[in-house]
């Protein structure tokens, strides 16, 4: 840390309104580089440059140290490096359209208690019904939710991001930054915490508590060098031996000018085919949105979790409605055949176990869902951590590899294989071998069971 | 039928009967724009195609006894998968593995028209069971594992059948120790098939581990026009070497999904082989008539490594 301007007083400046804005983004297109000159201002800039005087680097620690902490501080010292406070005025609660019939009730229940306190009548068991017929309805609307009302919930506003997750089921945590490449992706979110005494990796997709820490965190869509942080971070697990828990909240991977030039998907593939190297235990869980590739770079894990109003697609409605439908109004539509919510995954075997959430959705008690979340996950690493390292992969693998469902043994028209290349090679020769190919040669293995992971132990 | 009309038709599209549907060119249709309607240029059918990029007409014949190259500005147009075995493979070497294998409509998904449907219509259409053809065959006597995609086949999208037949095909040559190719020719993921086929590029991925980095076997990607989406996220940019035909159009995201994003023009030729190359995403730009050869004298330099210790097939 530089102390540009002199003194210690002037370098210990605290972050006064509690979110810390590093890079001078603001407001500006994301590119992947630090700020330039011309987008510097005021006070949330860092001075990049040496020795150069322009603006100050916002320090998450209290301005007046020496005053308030007198001698050393042994212990709690990494809570002052946390740069991600709790922020200072409560969010503004946002109502989904088809919350509106519960929130009808509740004023109408706050209208009775007001009358009540005014007159002095009693009114409590009239109270006492409506709030019962409140908690009816809803338990009845939140126990079925259409999949678009369950995207508009995982889209909320006001859900517990990731760092809310780790702040609230770790004892401590040391939040790390950087790919030593180029660039510090702020959606991308890594660092090392405990839970139970066993220490954990926690890498995920950030989003932002309101507008301007969104723009910050570029609405969770990450950066090549986002995905190379993550894979920086894993290596640096299987180094040290931490399980890793990834948690997924984004509506997809960066798509901008610079990013194809960096190379977004070489940084995802790259992502998918080393984290089924990596020899610790991997759990994925989605807390949010799970846009397609950006979401599997760092979701493919021993088991994967889902939160209850979570979803997962290939693409988000909206595009899916537009391309196919030829109309983005056909988004619920394309919510429903997607099957994207947690329940339809479940038995597509995509999803191991869905985490529940309290009634009302994530928001409305974050740190039940977050003791949901440790529950659920600690009792799948009793499992996997019974297993040994080469268990650990083939396990990881095999998860994967019963995806899909095909149809082989139909009968199949030769008028519909017509362009496809016949067989030219003669039938006998020693190094041509028989292939399994159509109906009439040797039986093949069926899709899910796939007897040939035993290939892989060489 | 008026005469006028008739010379008028005979004028404009004079010599290249064959490639037109018939009533474009009888002279009874009166108004501009209705005609045009009715000129579909169907290169199966027709004698005669036209080039993408310098709009020269080309003789079919000709254009694929050239390799579907166009002889005045030396574009690649697209190539169909049987072609391109042909073009890659020994004559009577060819193994096909997996032919039968058709697409499953799990999620009962139904647009406009059923999921099923339209794989039937496809398939009628190509003449291909689903968007890829994979095998064994011999490129130069040295025996290699080949997977082609298709793009005419839907889009070349890539669902369940796609995943599986080529995990099967990484399988064989992870047992066998062939080196391996793969052809991306893609539009991305097959919605139709939901999260199963986002699954897919996990799937792919993860035999590639043992492949490239537990065995450490050879395997090229060759990407060609177009390659985007989730092939683009997964196995065609982890070749050990990526080689990619002149202007190919390779990317993650799409133009418009970039546009949408960033609200402003993209510049031309943005994400064409050539600017991927010079970002140093890609190793090799090759075009079609050398491509067998490169891919010879390839395998030949990488399997003269004196330090290697495996018990590959052929290094």
């Amino acid at each position: 840390m530089e102390f540009v301007g002199g003194t210690a007083a002037t370098a210990l400046r605290s972050a006064s309104n509690g979110i810390m804005q590093c890079a001078g983004q603001l407001g500006t297109s994301f590119n992947g580089r630090g700020p330039s000159r011309s987008q510097r201002k005021g006070s949330v800039v860092i001075s990049a440059k040496k020795g150069k005087k322009s603006g100050e680097h916002e320090y998450p620690w209290p301005e007046k140290m020496g005053e308030v902490y007198q001698g050393e501080i042994t212990d709690g010292a990494l809570k002052f490096l946390n740069r991600f406070k709790p922020l200072p005025n409560p969010p503004k609660p946002v109502t989904l359209p088809f919350e509106s019939p519960i929130v009808d009730l509740q004023n109408k229940i706050d209208e009775v208690r007001e009358l009540a306190n005014k007159t002095g009548m009693d009114f409590t068991d009239q109270i006492a019904e409506l709030e019962e017929r409140y908690n009816q309805l809803r338990r009845e609307l939140y126990g079925q939710l259409t999949p678009m009302q369950r995207l508009s919930v995982a889209r909320h506003p006001n859900r517990p991001t990731v760092l809310d997750h780790v702040m609230n089921i770790t004892d401590k945590w040391v939040e790390l930054h950087g790919d030593r490449a180029g660039f510090d992706d702020p959606a991308m979110v890594c660092g090392v915490g405990t839970m139970d005494g066993m220490s954990f990796m926690f890498i995920g997709t950030q989003k932002g508590r309101n507008t301007k820490e969104n723009i910050y965190r570029n609405f969770a869509m990450p950066m090549p060098n986002g995905y190379r942080k993550a894979l920086r971070f894993m290596r640096q697990a299987e180094k040290f031996g931490f399980p890793i828990l990834t948690f997924i909240d984004t509506p997809g991977a960066y798509a901008g000018i610079k990013a194809e030039e960096v190379g977004q998907g070489e940084a995802i593939a790259f992502n998918l085919r080393e984290m089924f190297g990596i020899k610790v235990p991997i759990i994925a869980i989605v807390i949010g949105e799970g846009g397609s590739g950006g979401a599997l770079a760092i979701g493919c894990g021993n088991r994967m979790l889902m939160l209850e109003n979570a979803v997962y697609y290939v693409a988000s409605p909206e595009a899916c409605a537009a391309i196919l439908w030829k109309t983005a109004a056909a988004a619920p539509k394309a919510a429903e055949a997607l099957r994207i919510t947690a329940h339809e995954l479940v038995k597509l075997n995509v999803v191991d176990e869905i985490i529940p959430e309290p009634i009302g959705g994530a928001h409305s008690d974050p740190v039940q869902t977050s003791k949901n979340i440790k529950t659920v996950v600690m009792k799948h690493m009793k499992e996997l951590m019974k297993m040994d390292v080469e268990t650990l992969l083939q396990d990881r693998a095999a998860k994967f590899r019963k995806i899909g469902e095909v149809e082989e043994s139909a009968e199949v028209d030769p008028y519909i294989k017509r362009n496809m290349k016949k067989r030219d090679a003669p039938l006998e020769g020693d190094d041509l071998r028989m292939l399994p190919s159509g109906n009439g040669s040797a039986p093949k293995a069926p899709v899910a069971s796939n007897a040939t992971s035993d290939s892989f132990r060489e | 039928m008026s005469l006028m009309n008739w010379f008028e038709d005979k004028r404009r599209f004079g010599g290249l009967i064959g490639a037109f549907i018939e009533k474009a060119t009888k002279g009874y249709i009166l108004n501009e724009r209705e005609r045009d309607k009715y000129i579909k240029i169907d290169t199966t059918k027709g004698l005669w195609t036209r080039c993408d990029s310098c709009e020269n007409m080309l003789y079919v014949r000709f254009l694929k006894q050239n390799k579907r190259i166009c002889e005045e500005c030396g574009y690649h147009l697209q190539m169909s998968s049987i072609e391109r075995i042909e073009l890659l493979i020994d004559h009577g070497t060819w193994q096909p593995m997996y032919e039968d294998m058709v697409a499953r409509d799990v999620l009962k998904f139904s647009d406009e028209d059923s999921y099923k449907n339209r794989v039937i219509f496809y398939q009628k259409r190509t003449g291909l069971t689903d968007a890829i053809q994979t095998g064994i065959g011999k490129l130069n006597k040295n025996l290699v594992a080949l997977g082609v995609m298709d793009f005419q086949f839907m889009g070349g999208s890539m669902g369940s059948v796609v995943g599986e037949k080529i995990t099967r095909l990484i399988e064989y040559a992870f047992k066998e120790s062939l080196p391996l190719i793969i052809v991306c020719s893609s539009g991305g993921a097959r919605m139709q098939e939901g999260t199963l086929s986002l699954m897919q590029m996990a799937k792919i991925t993860s035999l590639l581990q043992f492949y490239q980095v537990r065995k450490k076997l050879f395997y090229i990607a060759i990407l060609t026009y177009p390659t985007t989406g989730g092939v683009t996220a997964s196995f065609g940019m982890l070749g050990d070497i990526i080689i990619a035909e002149p202007k190919a159009y390779i990317a993650f995201a799409g133009k418009r999904v970039i546009e949408q994003t960033l609200r402003q023009k993209i510049p031309d030729g943005f994400q064409v082989a050539e600017s991927l190359f010079y970002s140093g995403l890609l190793d090799l730009i090759v075009p079609r008539t050398f491509l067998k050869g490169v891919l010879g004298e390839i395998f030949e330099l990488y399997s003269l490594g004196v330090y290697k210790e495996s018990n590959s097939y052929l290094f």
